[in-house]
């Protein structure tokens, strides 16, 4: 049962204002970017000499007895804003690096997000059996969720290291071959991941009515079985929630790439964010890059929308 | 628990700052002797102090005055922490230069791969918030181009500053530090890339007869052609010639991971098959990046195809893992006794010396990086073959120096800072430790016959004389060579080599053939050129190496 | 933790339960042992760093030193950066606590009709799904421009918004779930509702709050995006810091090994410490934990 009443807007406002403006303005001029050539440089106008004082407002003499100056510098910003036809969505569309970075996300999210929920799964059916030290156990991995991403990235660098690396008995380039520098980044993503569906999972498994459990245990005695009628259908939307928060997750993937390959080998692992924040900071060209990051929310937009129905469900 | 938690970060962080405390003792940095001379002195874990005569630190400075009082100076630089490459002479410098100043120096570290782009963040939105940044050489195009820059020139005739001159430089370094003509840059750093080679296994009789039954010809030692030095460094890959472990070892070792220090590499390499070398620069002699005429790209010239695929077989004789591996983990395997060679810059004949890290000390010897047999005629569009290939030297890398932002509210302040890194005592210091990342390239900094130095310091210093030796001939012969490799210092400068190092990485790890790869180069530096505007870069360019029509 | 025992129905001989729990032991150290190498790292010389024998054990493999710890505790940028984390992930945690447990509290309590609860809550959670680097520019310009650059306040500004999605969800749901029975009482004997809010449902909600301020803290925490954007200096933050270990001469992994645990510390304790609310937190309050 709820309240009406106009008490809710005021406590609700502060936020919603909020977000507003700090989310949909730094989008809107993120549009309006996009549709420039920007370019932003600084002009020195003038420069003036100006005596130093020193704490009771007296100038300060140098050794000659010449009063001590300093140079003040006047500056100008100047920023340009030239609407360009769709120049920067043009050049994207050609651009191969866009491509690439595309398909290589692509790649990531959905191997990724996979994996993470069948091996999460897989887990949380172990650890929902009696076993030894299982609290312990479980504490241990919820470790990777929230270990620093960056930090992350250069451990897996040592743990991969092909010449004296805890790894090396495999013989596998992990980082030196472009296809499997695409599948190491993916192990990263999966060992930092994997932990939180098994959890959620193992919470949703926990959650099924034993009653249910029994009577469908009344059926049949294959594992199996009990997993078809009853477990998965019962888990099923909290998988679709999961794997929905987890591809938006993924898609915004930026910091391992950033100390773990570098894009690399050649533009391998170059995730769509990586090459956007290049574009735009490292490179500085502000148009284009938010160009690329506008096509980017629009796909999120796309699957946000397309998982819709479930989350209104969820927040009834 | 909330509470239990902020107990444990305030514990961590009491024991932190107590430490800091801890370290913070009485150290007279400056002391001004009956003698005229003054001696300058760091804290002790750097082991620095020198003593210089009074007129050489420049008017300003004087016992009872301190010029600077109340101002901050803020250097932006790569950071390799207190003790390492390049920010560690900042650190060093410090206390030295707030006691003579009564100033403040703040240092600003960021990444050396985000460098550039914190810089120029920096300078374009007009945040100001640095009065110096160590820059790369290549970083000059841009600035230059936006007059970012405050010219030296003035500051250095003055006697008022800590004093030094450019006359010390050869005209291959000379020319990164200033810009048609005009001086920029605050003398620090010298970077090019030599070979380093593993002395007591070449010259070992075992493996000399063993070469030269395989090869037909004797090893020449150092080699003197690229080729030679494919055929000794596929000689001992996979062969345990190191006797510290039990595995094979390898015949080179690169740094190839993209986003790093990859494409220098081939830069240094390709020089002697790519350039044609002649008596002045024009056209089509001594030119390395573009026509400069039409800005036409020449890095798909047959040339650089030869070079990538040369590197790409230098590649087959060392660890795959190397596609990956930045400075850091190709110097780590070479010191550890793991290949033959490297081709990299100064640091590694430093590192070598350093025995938590080296087993090679005694038997890192350095030479010049050799030439191609055959190099292309840009002219008469052909493949030149020669027995006695030309030199061709570099000065790949950064040279990273000081400059002063055009911005700063503090120029004379900040340059007497720089200035005090590059007096000769000083300069001369950071050249002969090895640690601080600031390699030899001054007159000072060599010994007889190409300069003044005495081999006693750096012995001192803790080299090796077997390294020592060879390793200062490389380098003075390097930077005085007759042809160098021009340096690209146009507006876009990190942009052209962003997509010529992920093209590169292609190559290497064998996405890309070397002549798809410098094509798709080329194709992306057109497409850079023209967005940029062409006759700007044009005439950028044509400054930037100094080419009259 | 669970409503009934863990057991849950199944039946198993202790063979079966000594193998399962070796299994399960078997993936917890895989999972842990990343983190395991690190640790090794960080006590290891230099040299040592990818020399070292078989997995690494201290005292086993090679004699543990302190140096790089001892090192790297007396940098002055590193005790900055330190500091700074602390101020900007309890700022912002603090200020998206101001702004969310109201909103939380009206889409848990109150029936808004133009736009519909269930659509006012997947709102604020797309805020979560929001690439970051669509806001990264326009916040950049907006920050330079109004000269706060390089500063804890423009960082505290922006991971208040990315971490708000959680207190709104988390607190949203345990609103729901306490009975209001207690609040209509209160405010039958004449109290606002703000000070029903306050003096009721805030206490009740405490532990909720509680853990959802520890999951925020964690995300301002390792946010790096944005960091790498807009600090420089005086505002470099735990994850620049870390990124900061590479230089001229290759990355520096003893130090990195020493600075990710620095910074891994903190995010990891706090999790544990929220352990039961992880789930619901994380899945943005999809899945009750």
């Amino acid at each position: 049962m709820r309240w009406s009443g106009k008490v809710g807007s005021l406590f609700l406002l502060p936020a919603v204002i909020w977000v507003l403006v700090f989310t949909i303005f730094p989008l809107g001029y993120s549009l309006y970017l996009s549709l420039h050539n920007v370019t932003s440089k600084v002009e020195v106008v003038g420069r003036e000499e100006v005596p130093v004082l020193d704490a009771d407002g007296n100038p300060v003499l140098k050794p000659n007895g010449e009063p001590r100056t300093r140079t003040e510098v006047i500056r100008e910003l100047n920023r340009t804003f030239t609407w360009n036809d769709f120049a920067n969505y043009g050049r994207a569309f050609r651009d191969g690096q866009v491509r690439d970075a595309a398909v290589f996300t692509g790649i990531f999210v959905v191997a990724g997000v996979v994996i993470e929920i069948v091996l999460g799964l897989v887990l949380a059916y172990l650890f929902n059996r009696p076993i030894i030290g299982r609290g312990l156990m479980r504490s241990i991995m919820i470790l990777p969720i929230f270990a620093t991403p960056i930090a992350i990235g250069y451990l897996f660098f040592t743990v991969f290291y092909e010449e004296g690396g805890p790894l090396q008995w495999t013989g596998l380039p992990w980082l030196s071959d472009p296809t499997m520098a695409k599948i190491s980044v993916i192990l990263v993503d999966i060992w930092q991941w994997t932990p939180f569906c098994f959890l959620v999972f193992l919470a949703a498994l926990q959650g099924i009515p034993d009653e249910q459990i029994e009577s469908a245990r009344l059926d049949s005695n294959s594992n199996w079985d009990l997993w078809k009628t009853v477990i998965l259908p019962a888990l099923k939307p909290i998988i679709i929630i999961v794997g929905l928060l987890r591809l938006a997750e993924a898609l915004k993937l930026f910091d391992i790439i950033a100390t773990l390959t570098k894009g690399g080998p050649g533009t391998a692992t170059q995730s769509y964010t990586y090459y956007a924040y290049t574009a735009g900071f490292k490179l500085q060209d502000y148009g284009y890059a938010s160009a690329l990051a506008f096509l980017l929310l629009i796909v999120v937009m796309v699957i946000v929308t397309f998982f819709f129905r479930f989350l209104r469900r969820t927040y009834e | 628990m909330s509470v239990r938690m902020a107990a444990g970060a305030a514990a961590l962080f009491a024991t932190t700052a107590l430490c800091g405390v801890a370290f913070a003792q009485g150290v007279e940095y400056v002391t001004w002797n009956d003698d005229g001379t003054v001696t300058l002195r760091a804290d002790p874990e750097y082991k620095f102090e020198i003593t210089v005569p009074r007129e050489r630190l420049g008017t300003l400075f004087a016992p009872d005055y301190k010029p600077f009082e109340g101002e901050t100076v803020t250097v932006l630089t790569l950071d390799s922490g207190p003790m390492g490459g390049i920010s560690g002479p900042l650190h060093m410098f410090r206390p030295i230069w707030e006691e003579l100043s009564g100033g403040t120096l703040e240092i600003a570290l960021t990444p050396i791969t985000d460098l550039y782009a914190k810089m120029m963040l920096d300078l374009n939105q007009g945040t100001g918030l640095y009065d110096a940044i160590i820059v790369g050489a290549f970083f000059y195009g841009d600035l230059v181009a936006n007059g970012y820059m405050i010219p030296i020139d003035d500051y250095m005739a003055s006697d008022e500053y800590p004093q030094w001159s450019y006359d010390v430089m050869p005209d291959s370094l000379r020319n990164l530090y200033t810009w048609g003509g005009v001086g920029y840059g605050v003398l620090n750093d010298a970077d090019g890339q030599v070979l380093y080679y593993r002395s007591d296994v070449l010259n070992d009789p075992e493996h000399q007869a063993g070469f030269e039954a395989e090869y037909g010809y004797p090893m020449p030692v150092p080699p003197r052609t690229w080729q030679q030095l494919l055929d000794i460094a596929t000689y001992f890959n996979g062969k345990n010639w190191d006797h510290h472990d039990d595995e094979p070892d390898s015949g080179m070792v690169l740094h190839l991971k993209v986003g790093e220090q990859g494409h220098y590499h081939f830069q240094s390499l390709s020089a002697s098959f790519a350039m044609t070398p002649g008596p002045e620069l024009d056209r089509y002699h001594n030119v390395y990046w573009f026509d400069p005429e039409d800005m036409t790209p020449l890095i798909n010239s047959p040339g650089h195809v030869a070079a990538l695929e040369f590197l790409q077989q230098l590649h087959a004789t060392g660890p795959a893992a190397q596609v990956g591996w930045s400075l850091g983990e190709a110097w780590d395997y070479f010191l550890r006794g793991k290949s033959v060679f490297v081709f990299s810059w100064g640091d590694v004949g430093a590192l070598c010396q350093d025995e938590s890290r080296s087993v090679i000390r005694g038997n890192c010897a350095a030479a010049v990086l050799p030439s191609s047999e055959r190099y292309w005629d840009h002219e008469n569009k052909t493949w030149i073959e020669t027995d006695e290939p030309g030199f061709v030297g570099n000065t790949t890398g950064g040279s990273w120096h000081g400059i002063i932002s055009a911005f700063s509210d503090a120029p004379e302040a900040t340059y007497s800072f720089l200035s005090l890194m590059a007096i000769e005592e000083s300069s001369a210091w950071l050249g002969t430790y090895g640690w601080n990342g600031v390699d030899p390239g001054y007159s000072y900094q060599f010994v007889p016959p190409y300069g003044t130095a005495d081999l006693q310091a750096y012995l001192d210093a803790g080299w090796h004389e077997n390294d020592i030796t060879t390793y200062l001939e490389a380098y003075a012969q390097n930077y005085n060579a007759p042809t160098i490799l021009t340096y690209l210092r146009i507006q876009g400068a990190p942009e052209y080599w962003d997509i010529m190092d992920k093209n590169l990485s292609a190559a290497m790890s064998g996405e890309k053939t070397a002549q798809e790869a410098l094509d798709d180069t080329a194709a992306a530096w057109e497409e850079i050129t023209d967005r940029l505007g062409r006759e700007q870069q044009l005439e950028a360019y044509q400054t930037a190496i100094g080419y009259k029509h | 933790m669970s409503r009934r025992s863990m057991e849950g129905g199944m039946r198993q001989s202790s063979f079966a339960t000594a193998l399962y729990s070796l299994l399960a032991l078997v993936i917890t150290l895989i999972f842990f042992f990343p983190l395991y190498w690190a640790i090794s790292n960080s006590l290891r010389r230099p040299s040592e760093t990818f020399t070292v024998a078989g997995l690494g054990v201290p005292f086993l493999d090679f004699t543990p030193t302190l140096d790089n710890w001892l090192a790297e505790i007396q940098v002055k940028e590193a005790y900055n950066a330190f500091t700074n984390s602390l101020i900007v992930s309890s700022v912002s945690t603090l200020l998206a606590l101001l702004l969310g447990l109201p909103a939380a509290y009206a889409l848990a309590r109150f029936r808004f009709r133009t736009i519909p609860n269930k659509d006012l809550t997947v709102w604020f959670l797309s805020q979560r799904v929001l690439p970051p680097v669509a806001t990264a520019v326009p916040f950049f310009f907006v920050f330079t421009t109004l000269g706060m650059q390089d500063s804890l306040i423009s960082l505290i500004l922006i991971n208040a918004t990315f971490i708000l999605p959680f207190v709104v969800v988390i607190v949203r749901q345990t609103f729901q779930d306490l009975p209001i029975e207690l609040e209509e009482a209160a405010l039958v004997d004449g109290a606002s509702h703000l000070r029903a809010f306050f003096r009721i449902a805030v206490p009740l909600a405490a532990p909720a709050i509680a853990a959802s301020c520890l999951i925020m803290f964690a995300f301002a925490w390792n946010e790096y995006l944005f960091a790498l954007i807009l600090s420089l200096t005086e505002a470099s933050v735990m994850p620049t810091h870390i990124a900061g270990g590479a230089d001229t001469r290759g990355v520096q992994f003893w130090f990195v090994a020493v600075r990710s645990l620095i910074a891994m510390v903190p995010p990891v304790l706090l999790a544990l410490i929220a352990q039961r609310y992880i789930v619901r937190g994380l899945t943005l309050g999809a899945v009750k934990g």
